[in-house]
């Protein structure tokens, strides 16, 4: 115990030794933390978004007259993309309609006999799958018309498709960059104190002892620097999405505070384990070459 | 302590060869001298004690371990049983007089009262109490040396190896410091110190040993500075 607050001393000292390298390693963990948060912020959303329009998914094939619906039924139930179907007899359709148009529906029973065809309502798994299931659905012979409205589901899809892939480049980068940064400044802050890891080493400190204030310093300023950016996060993201809900009401965001805030507690022990990595590494390295005997 | 040296040579990079087959025997509670010209192999001899190097050929004894196959996580306890001047002091020099002789107490987690109080005894058994807030470049190389002495002291190691330890100190501070070294020496502390000084080892008769160029010359019970001398 009293060990550890002779560490914390040293690993102040190191912080303030090195005041302007520790403040530039702050800044850049913390701007690299800030744009990952908010392009998966940005991906979730749009993937969100994409899930819930997926859950209405619907391609609604009408059959040929005279063709046979329970076999045709079973056919499309069984291809892979289908994710449920409810068949629709000329007299749903026309309840339906009727329901759907309310005062005028009095015009349809005008018409005498029901000019609707069997019809189903074919659920899809996802976005992706219905463009394929409609070209399907139309090669067969026992279907006369396929409605579905997909177009808008599919620009998501594949807007969602690249905010994904923006947010995988953005983890990749945002590693490499912080790592880089903590690596260089904790081995500076090693180089400039090899002279006294020696000494320290030569009369008794063991190397855990050595080692631990420059781990807990590059630990220290990754965490520093996510919570920098999980604040900054705050400050963007909430009035953000509060504008965007203002003007466009039928979007639905990400705005739980317990997933945004489990969401921001993530980001934080990213860049805190990013730098306890990092520094790890460098420490080990060092210490291994600096103390070896002749 | 108990230190054995088996067959020890050292030889460093471009050949040079530093310790030439030395066989050597220091029991616990014993006080050895080191002499020998400049460049005979004194430091290396002490620095093969403290481990900081490794013998290229044969092998080193303490207590009958081995320190070529002392395990890394034991170097550091070892370490902490001996006390170590060196010829260049090692000191930490953004530390404190006090900070210097402390930091080796705090690493092995001893209490920091403990600590305070131990830091300021061997501070003032080296008489540098009016200095302990001061740092090594601020200090003249006799403080310095003093400094690193107190440092080995701290710890109340059982081996105390210094490498010319009044080298930088004029004649009645040498005296001090003997009689430090005397004392703990006394309390079992065995005892080896490389010299120059010719005054301190006729006068204070001890084991001599006597190295040139690497090799063993002399080992001698209760000698003399140099072997053929008249006075
Ligand atoms: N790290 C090293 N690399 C190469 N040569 C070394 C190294 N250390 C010592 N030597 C050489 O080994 C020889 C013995 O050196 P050492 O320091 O042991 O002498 P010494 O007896 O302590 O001398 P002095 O009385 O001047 O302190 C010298 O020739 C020196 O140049
Ligand atoms: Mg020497």
């Amino acid at each position: 115990m009293t060990t550890f607050s002779y560490i914390l001393r040293d690993t102040g000292r190191l912080l303030i030794r090195h005041w302007f390298l520790g403040l530039l390693t702050l800044l850049t963990t913390s701007v690299m933390v800030w744009i990952l948060g908010l392009t998966t912020l940005f991906s979730l959303n749009v993937r969100h978004q994409l899930s819930r329009l997926e859950s209405e998914l619907v391609v609604q094939p009408y059959l040929k007259k005279g063709a046979e619906v329970e076999k045709v039924a079973e056919k499309i139930r069984a291809m892979p993309a289908v994710l449920s179907l409810k068949p629709l007899s000329p007299e749903d359709s026309l309840a339906k309609l009727q329901s759907r148009m309310g005062s005028q529906s009095r015009a349809l029973s005008l018409m005498g006999t029901n000019p609707l065809p069997w019809n189903f309502e074919v659920r899809v798994r996802s976005a992706r799958e219905v463009e394929p299931l409609v070209r399907t659905l139309m090669g067969m012979e026992e279907i006369d018309d396929v409605v579905y409205a997909g177009m808008v589901v599919q620009r998501v899809a594949s807007l969602s498709r690249v905010t994904s892939r923006a947010a995988v480049v953005m983890f990749v980068i945002a590693i490499l960059v912080t790592s880089l940064v903590v690596y260089n400044t904790i081995h500076i802050s090693l180089y400039s104190r090899r002279e006294e890891i020696a000494i320290m080493y030569l009369v008794g400190a063991t190397r855990s002892y050595i080692s631990t204030p420059f781990v807990l310093e590059g630990t220290f300023l990754a965490l520093l620097g996510s919570l920098m950016a999980v604040g900054g996060i705050a400050l963007a993201y909430l009035p953000g999405i509060r504008i965007l809900q203002e003007n466009l009401p039928f979007l639905s965001l990400l705005e739980n505070p317990r997933v945004i805030g489990q969401f921001c507690l993530l980001l934080v022990g990213f860049g805190a384990t990013l730098g306890w990595v990092c520094s790890c590494i460098v420490v080990m390295r060092f210490m291994s070459s600096t103390i070896r005997p002749d | 302590m108990k230190i054995k040296f088996s067959g020890v040579s050292k030889v460093f990079e471009p050949g040079i060869v530093a310790l030439r087959d030395i066989h050597l025997q220091i029991d616990k509670g014993e006080f050895v001298y080191v002499v020998g010209a400049t460049g005979s192999g004194k430091s290396t001899l002490l620095k093969l004690i403290t481990r900081e190097m490794i013998p290229t050929r044969g092998s080193v004894f303490v207590n009958d371990v081995n320190l070529r196959k002392m395990r890394a996580v034991d170097i550091p306890y070892y370490r902490r049983d001996v006390g170590l001047v060196a010829q260049d002091f090692r000191l930490i020099p953004h530390l404190t007089v006090f900070e210097n002789v402390a930091f080796v107490m705090e690493a092995m987690a001893v209490p920091p009262r403990m600590v305070e109080y131990r830091a300021s005894k061997v501070i003032e058994q080296v008489g540098l109490w009016r200095r302990r807030f001061m740092r090594p470049p601020q200090l003249s190389g006799g403080e310095q040396q003093r400094v690193a002495i107190a440092r080995a002291l701290a710890n109340s190691p059982s081996l105390f190896v210094a490498d010319e330890p009044t080298g930088n100190l004029d004649f009645r501070t040498a005296a001090d410091v003997m009689k430090i070294l005397l004392s703990i020496n006394a309390a079992g502390v065995t005892v080896v110190m490389t010299t120059h000084n010719q005054y301190i080892v006729d006068s204070c008769r001890q084991r001599v040993i006597e190295l040139s160029e690497g090799k063993l010359v002399r080992d001698e019970q209760l000698g003399r500075y140099t072997l053929d001398d008249n006075f």
